[in-house]
């Protein structure tokens, strides 16, 4: 590379030669502008795009290529690069300006903005009735929203661009429009809310959404208002021209200059500051630049020019050409400053001895050996805050030159400028045309520069930067299919197409995570792209994301199979309970139905949801799909709820019915025959005994039970042969109710009454177990033989036991209770016995 | 006599370094052998630290003195992890049921806390319009545990009160109740799932499991059997998925945990031959006979007369851990874990048929210990035995309480409906004279037998046998329909749906297969010293831990066919196991493998999943790494039996360097998993 005019060419100097600024042309502006004058203009910050628009208060000269049509917008690169022509169709433009995603937001009289993003897409909002109604006047637009000024005088703020409802700020009291007024953003602001500057009269009135604060200031009124970049300083012109620097909060006052000793006259078109200690002033083709103490500097320019303020300066554009003004940042000014003895500049003059091959570099290392260590930092910040890649590299250079002599020093910032120049380069190609600074990219982010060079669709190389920086790509990606569907956006694809489409994408992302499936699909859905919506869909890994989507699209079958296949069954109720809202009953159960296995979790979580929330609509399901043992159980749950016997009988005969439609389901059709003769029959049960005892909701066994203990063993032998109970079954229900009832002569007699079909130990053991020993020995004589000794000893009776061992001839036995015989009367008991046998 | 023993007592401090599994003096943690315990394996305690946590941000979420209305199924879980002190501590002023009927709240602010189920939505609806219409004005929270649906959000739209209603979610997953055991204490997870093909639970287990992997790292392995087990690993790899998609360098979801070597799914519809046995070990046989509910079970105030956990009761201030259902005068809730009670570490695990000799034991030991104190000389000595006199006079509690426990139960083990019905169980296992069973079953309902345990025995039959005859079947429920009512037909045509209770031939499990090569019958169990975990249900081996054991103790059911000689510590490990008194290692995860064929022949699809780890790692990962201890976690989708985790602790205990996590949707048993099958009591009416 050749080497390129010194950097101090195009230094000035300031406050004597202390402090010196510089001027360095960044680009020669492509565009075919002529007179900037004839254009209202308005740039974004951090190098980013103008958008200009022809200002019908000038006069412009008729024929030639010029036609009236609708007014245009245009918006260009920093370097002239046309990026998009928007038509607006709307009312006058009150106000436009650049939010700090780099969209433009254009305000219209009747209240109505739109934000257009660089590809001319638009999202459009309203400020509301009385902005209809009374008309914006003025308006401001900050990074992260607006605050117009109606008719009626009254503030509107919008906070943010996804078309909240504007607020109305604190009343003004203002009577007559004010001289001229300014915002301050809300991210300089104490309160982090947006204040509002309003010169009226002779003073300052500062505006919030809560109060209106006078600041009695004494010397307006004024003409332009302006905070400076950090937010603590104010610049205010007078009417006279003096400008005056107070601090934002009134209490200090900065500076002081009256412009009239400069040599102009009449109010400048544009005040904005030059990083946050010097202002420029713009009248046409002149721009003064006043320093914080007093003194300027002027530069002419050829016609008239538009300023921008920078965090860290001024651009300054023109129709030929694009400048940046800023103070000369320390670090260079300590290298390059024409005689400079700093060590940063032995150190850079070190590196040009050392290319030289001159002996004087070791010198000039030894001299400032100590404060290497800040040379080379000093080096290496200049390197940053160089625009020509020529200088960056030899400062570069001499910052590694110095460090090869110093035995520890942390190399990640020299990494960090050499990987960030390589960036910032890129992004500065007149190309491209984003003339970022270093303390501009720093303040801003690595991916706030990958989001501009996206929403130019550079997606290349937003995606070489993103790799190159380490940081995740996804959002570029996602961009880029976004516009790669736009682009085929009208023409008629085929199905082909769509895969195509979707091969593409599903390649591009590949190995990457956090790419939203679902925000392309919804992009595709909105440019009317269902298919592949649907399509790109199926990558989606959230269902979460997939199936609202879906929904929206009416596609759905496939929503609720998502749902399904996500496994939250929380997800499918939301797409059951949205499509009960929208569809008509028949066509949600058809839907259903026709899902088949694939769609039933869903099918069985809407009867459970049903069951519990709306019986009607199951009890149609059921009926719909012919489902007549679940019908049934319905029927049987409503039975279980009812409040008397009428309707319980009716609810299970309704059951029964159900039942009998089944062919399978003959015996659960007679059970509920059954069940509904036992309700009746114990209705009149109850009827007989006056309502003193109790049968309904009782079971057989238990009817019969009570029958019995109740004493009508006549309605018991009813029921058992009307419901054909077993002999076996009835034995021990007889057994136990008697013994329950005590009714000793009435258990005698139905023992008696036939041989027991449970045998008479059951009479025994039951006994036995109920407390009565001595009713149970009774039945012992009737058991089985080999059994009585151990029944009676059950009962307690050790001495029939006894003599049953004896009966039966069994010594051994006799002997073994012998030995276990509880106490001593016991055991002369069986001792007697035992001897008799002897006897024998 | 104390005196005569010329050792010094045990002490807590210096535990006997003991590898036999029986019972340990004194050691709190019996489940832990003495060699690792300098290896902790996974601390679950930060998920109860998690939980309260949880809930104490959203109590302080909302400022000032409040009511809480609390969902009774709740309270159980909530008893687990919190005390009312600290819910005192954190404004609240009063507690309530969530209950149908007029809520009296005193505090300007309500917060209801419940499980997002339609039945609560439509209470709370009920209460706030009954303020409205009083012109009373509170302001309403309502705390949706494990998480907010929108399900909820549109019942309340429905009942029009969802702008009334500040709603947030609590996160309340896994529950330790014991330091090997978690729960989402989820009920009626088995017929939500099965029955009602809803599977909501499957969806909170999974969340559930996926907080476990992002505590302990990605389960490497995931091995399942059921159809269930099936659809909850993929959900898991989906969620694994979508939260990679979400944040692609989580290393919980990207790196294979170093501690926890798989996870092992069994859903309860693979195996419910085991719910339905009668469980014979201690804490079993007291769920079974007493019942335990979320950790509590219900004893006699005269039990626990001075112990000072036992919770106080009254209608209208619920205490956490109760049971809304107004108590029976005279019993109080007691909460049943070894860490608060000495004694049940060392019972709750013994075949009761044990329980007896070793309370006389440990009673003997006690004794000797109070005697101690004559023993005492020096000033020392007596301090050294006043300081351990409160541990004694705990245990001494304990002891009592377990006493009156084991009293209560022996009677109720000596009946003949017991005893007749374990014997059918037997026989039904064992596949002996199937028709006599069914005689015999008949037999028991004729004699009025509880509802539940015919409708068990019935089940098994069913299951063991392959279906019932038509014919035969339909008397079967004609007889059960009129001896406990028609109103169970409902719950009889659930069974049917389930394949539990059917008509021949009907789904079965191919038992004589499976009885020969899992072992499911082990003679001569041997209940005092245990060599196999059939020991828990006195010959039965569970078939659930069976299928666990054919993944990580292969040795124990390869001994099926080389007969019982093979489980001798020689296994896979010979060279390890030869040493006396040194447990054999744990074999490596390697999946089903030597197990394919039969694991296929029990119904439900079989799982074996590796987890890879992201990026370019190769998946190589020692998974056993020497001198390490690795844990296992077991899920039991649907619920496992006190049994089962009386098994899986045995099997812990078996062998170096494998633990088990046992993670279950609830603790249930054959008669509770039929009670949440049937419909519900019907309304009482008249005429």
């Amino acid at each position: 590379m050749a080497p390129t005019d010194h950097p101090t060419s195009t230094w000035e100097p300031m406050q004597d030669g202390t402090v010196f600024y510089r001027k360095q042309e960044l680009y020669s502006m492509q565009w075919k502008v002529q007179d900037l004058s004839d254009f209202k203009v308005v740039g974004a910050r951090y190098g980013g795009p103008l958008a200009i628009i022809r200002d019908e208060h000038k006069v412009i000269a008729l024929g030639g290529a010029q036609r009236f049509t609708k007014p245009q917008i245009q918006v260009y690169s920093s370097s002239g690069g046309l990026i998009s022509t928007l038509s607006w169709d709307q009312g006058k433009i009150i106000c436009m300006g650049w939010a700090y995603d780099e969209r433009l937001v254009v305000l219209s009289e009747e209240g109505l903005y739109r934000v257009y993003d660089l590809q001319g897409e638009y999202e459009q909002f309203s400020l509301g009735a009385e902005a209809l109604e009374e008309g914006v006047v003025e308006a401001q637009v900050h990074e992260t929203g607006l605050v117009a000024l109606t008719g009626s005088l009254n503030f509107l703020e919008v906070r943010s661009w996804e078309g909240g409802k504007a607020q109305t700020l604190a009343s003004s009291g203002l009577s007559t429009p004010p001289h001229c007024w300014t915002i301050m953003p809300p991210e300089l602001t104490v309160s982090r809310h947006v204040e509002v500057l309003i010169s009226t009269d002779s003073t300052i009135l500062m505006l919030d959404n809560l109060e209106c604060i006078d600041q009695r200031v004494s010397r307006g009124p004024f003409t332009f208002l302006a905070p400076s970049p950090n937010g603590k300083a104010l610049a205010l012109l007078t009417a006279q021209n003096v400008l005056w620097v107070v601090s934002s909060d009134f209490q200090g006052e900065l500076a002081e200059s009256d412009l009239s000793l400069e040599g102009v006259s009449g109010p400048p078109k544009q005040m904005v500051w030059c990083g946050n200690d010097s202002l420029v002033l713009v009248w046409d083709a002149l721009v003064l630049m006043m320093g914080p103490f007093g003194d300027a500097l002027r530069y002419f320019y050829a016609s008239p020019v538009h300023a921008i303020g920078e965090i860290d300066g001024t651009r300054i554009v023109g129709a030929e050409k694009c400048d940046f003004l800023q103070r000369v940042p320390s670090s260079t000014d300590a290298v390059f400053r024409p005689g400079s003895t700093s060590p940063a500049a032995t150190l850079f003059d070190a590196m040009t001895h050392f290319e030289r091959k001159s002996p004087k570099a070791d010198e000039n290392i030894r001299s400032i050996r100590p404060e290497l260590v800040a040379a080379v930092d000093a080096c290496i910040d200049a390197a940053a805050q160089e625009w020509e890649p020529y200088w960056q590299k030899k400062l570069l250079n001499a910052a590694s030159f110095g460090r090869a002599f110093l035995d520890l020093y942390d190399p990640s910032e020299f990494v960090a400028v050499g990987q960030t120049l390589k960036v910032l380069n890129a992004a500065r190609y007149y190309e491209i045309g984003i003339p970022i600074t270093y303390t501009q990219y720093q303040h801003t982010s690595p991916e706030h520069l990958i989001a501009r060079l996206t929403s130019r669709n550079l997606h290349l190389l937003a995606l070489r930067v993103s790799s190159y920086l380490q940081i995740k790509a996804d959002p570029v990606l996602k961009h880029w299919a976004c516009a790669k569907i736009a682009q085929t956006k009208g023409i008629s694809v085929s199905e082909k197409d769509d895969d195509d489409i979707v091969q593409t994408i599903v390649s591009k992302f590949k190995g990457q995570y956090g790419v939203s499936y679902a925000d392309i699909a919804r992009r595709a859905w909105q440019l009317g792209r269902t298919r592949l919506a649907t399509r790109l869909l199926d990558h989606e890994p959230r269902a979460e994301d997939q199936v609202p989507l879906l929904l929206s699209m009416k596609e759905d079958r496939l929503a609720l199979k998502k749902a399904i296949d996500s496994g939250d069954t929380d997800m499918v109720y939301h797409v059951l309970l949205t499509l009960k809202k929208r569809l008509n009953l028949g066509d949600f159960f058809r839907l259903l139905e026709d899902g088949g296995p694939e769609l039933a979790p869903a099918a069985s979580l809407l009867q459970v949801y049903a069951r519990q929330q709306n019986r009607e609509l199951l009890r149609d399901f059921y009926f719909q799909d012919d489902r007549r043992t679940e019908s049934a159980i319905l029927k049987l749950e409503e039975a279980a709820e009812a409040n008397d016997v009428v309707d319980r009988t009716a609810a299970i005969r309704a059951a029964g019915k159900s039942f009998s439609e089944d062919k399978d389901r003959g015996f659960e059709a007679r059970m509920m025959d059954e069940h509904s003769k036992l309700l009746i029959l114990q209705q009149a049960f109850e009827k007989d005994a006056d309502g003193r005892v109790e049968f309904i909701g009782l079971s057989i066994n238990d009817t019969i039970y009570k029958c019995i203990t109740t004493g009508q063993s006549k309605k018991a032998e009813k029921v058992r042969s009307d419901w054909r109970v077993p002999d076996k079954r009835f034995w021990y229900i007889k057994l136990h109710a008697l013994t329950e009832a005590r009714d000793w002569e009435g258990l005698d007699a139905f023992a008696k009454q036939k041989r027991s079909p449970i045998g008479y130990e059951a009479f025994v053991n039951h006994l036995v177990s109920k407390g009565f020993p001595n009713q149970a020995k009774n039945f012992v004589p009737r058991c089985d033989a080999k059994q009585r000794i151990d029944l009676y000893i059950k009962c307690g009776d050790w001495r029939a036991a006894g003599a049953e061992c004896k009966e039966r001839g069994d010594k051994n036995r006799l002997d073994q209770l012998r030995r276990m015989a509880p106490n001593g009367l016991v055991q002369r008991e069986l001792d007697q016995i035992a001897s008799t046998m002897n006897a024998r | 006599m104390a005196a005569a023993v010329a050792r010094p007592p045990p002490t807590s401090s210096a535990p006997i370094p003991s590898v036999r599994p029986a019972p340990l003096p004194s050691t709190p943690s019996t489940s832990s052998e003495p060699q690792e315990s300098s290896d902790p394996g996974v601390d679950v305690g930060v998920l109860k630290e998690l939980a309260r946590t949880g809930l104490v941000e959203a109590l302080n979420a909302v400022p000032g003195a409040k009511t809480l209305v609390l969902d009774p199924t709740l309270a159980g879980p909530l008893g687990l992890i919190t005390e009312v002190s600290l819910l005192k501590q954190h404004g609240i002023d009063k507690m309530f049921w969530l209950e149908p009927g007029a809520l009296s709240a005193s505090t300007q602010n309500v917060v209801y806390l419940c499980r997002p189920q339609i039945r609560w939505m439509k209470i709370i609806a009920e209460q706030i319009k009954h303020h409205t219409s009083l012109s009373e004005r509170h302001t309403y929270n309502l705390l949706l545990v494990p998480r907010r649906t929108v399900l909820c959000d549109r019942i309340l739209e429905e009942e029009g009160v969802f702008g009334d209603l500040h709603i947030s979610a609590l996160k309340l997953e896994f529950i330790p109740l014991e330091e090997d055991v978690l729960s989402l204490e989820l009920e009626g997870t088995y017929k939500e799932i099965f029955l009602d093909d809803d599977h909501t639970s499957l969806y909170y287990s999974a969340q559930a499991l996926m907080t476990i992997q992002q505590a302990f790292g990605l389960f490497p392995r995931i091995l399942g059997k059921g159809t269930a087990s099936a659809r909850l690993c993929s959900l898991l790899q989906r969620m694994r998925t979508a939260g990679l998609a979400e944040d692609p360098t989580s290393p919980a979801l990207s790196l294979p945990s170093t501690v926890v070597d798989s996870l092992v799914i069994i859903d309860r519809a693979t195996d419910m031959i085991t719910p339905l046995c009668t469980q014979l070990t201690y804490q079993g046989l007291i769920d079974e006979l007493i019942g335990i509910k979320n950790s509590y079970v219900e004893v006699d105030a005269s039990l626990l007369s001075t112990g000072p956990q036992a919770a106080s009761q009254s209608a209208t201030t619920p205490s956490l851990g109760a049971n809304p259902t107004a108590p029976q005068q005279k019993k109080k809730k007691h909460l049943l874990a070894a860490s608060s009670d000495p004694v049940f570490s060392q019972l709750r695990d013994l075949n009761f048929a044990i329980v007896g000799s070793n309370l006389n034991r440990l009673a003997k030991r006690l004794n000797e210990d109070y005697e101690g104190r004559h023993k005492a000389q020096t000033v020392e000595q007596l301090r050294d035995f006043v300081g351990r006199l409160g541990g004694l006079q705990t245990e001494h509690q304990a002891l009592r309480l377990h006493t009156g426990l084991s009293e209560q139960i022996v009677p109720m083990t000596q009946t003949e409906v017991f005893n007749k019905s374990l014997e059918i169980q037997q026989n039904l296992i064992a596949g002996y004279d199937v028709n006599a069973q069914f005689l015999a079953i008949e037999d028991l309902i004729n004699r009025s037998a509880p509802l539940h345990v015919a409708l068990r025995l019935l089940c098994l039959f069913s299951i063991t046998v392959g279906g019932i005859k038509a014919k035969a079947l339909e008397s079967m429920k004609r007889e059960i329909l009129q001896s406990y009512g028609y109103e169970h037909l409902t719950l009889l045509l659930h069974l049917e749906k389930l394949g539990l209770l059917c008509k021949a031939p009907g789904p079965h499990v191919s038992l004589p297969a499976l009885r020969k090569h899992l072992r499911l019958l082990v003679d001569d169990v041997s209940e005092q010293t245990p060599t196999d975990i059939a020991y828990v249900y006195s010959g039965y081996a569970p078939l659930s831990i069976r299928l666990i054991q054919c993944v990580t103790m292969k040795p124990a059911v390869v001994a099926a066919e080389m007969g019982e000689k093979a489980l001798a510590p020689a296994g896979l490990e010979s060279k390890e196991g030869k040493i006396p008194g040194v447990l054999p290692r744990a074999h490596a995860i390697v999946g089903w493998k030597g197990f394919e064929e039969i694991v296929r022949q029990v119904p439900g699809d079989t799982v074996d999943v590796v987890q890879k780890p992201e990026g370019d790692g190769t998946g190589k990962v020692d998974l056993l790494p020497k001198g390490h201890s690795t844990t296992t976690v077991v899920f039991f989708l649907g619920g496992c039996t006190y049994t089962e985790i009386a098994a899986l602790r045995w099997m812990s205990r078996q062998a170096r360097g494998r633990r088990y996590l046992i993670c279950t949707t609830s603790i249930v048993n054959g008669s509770t998993l039929i009670d949440s099958l049937s419909a519900g009591a019907w309304k009482h009416i008249s005429a």
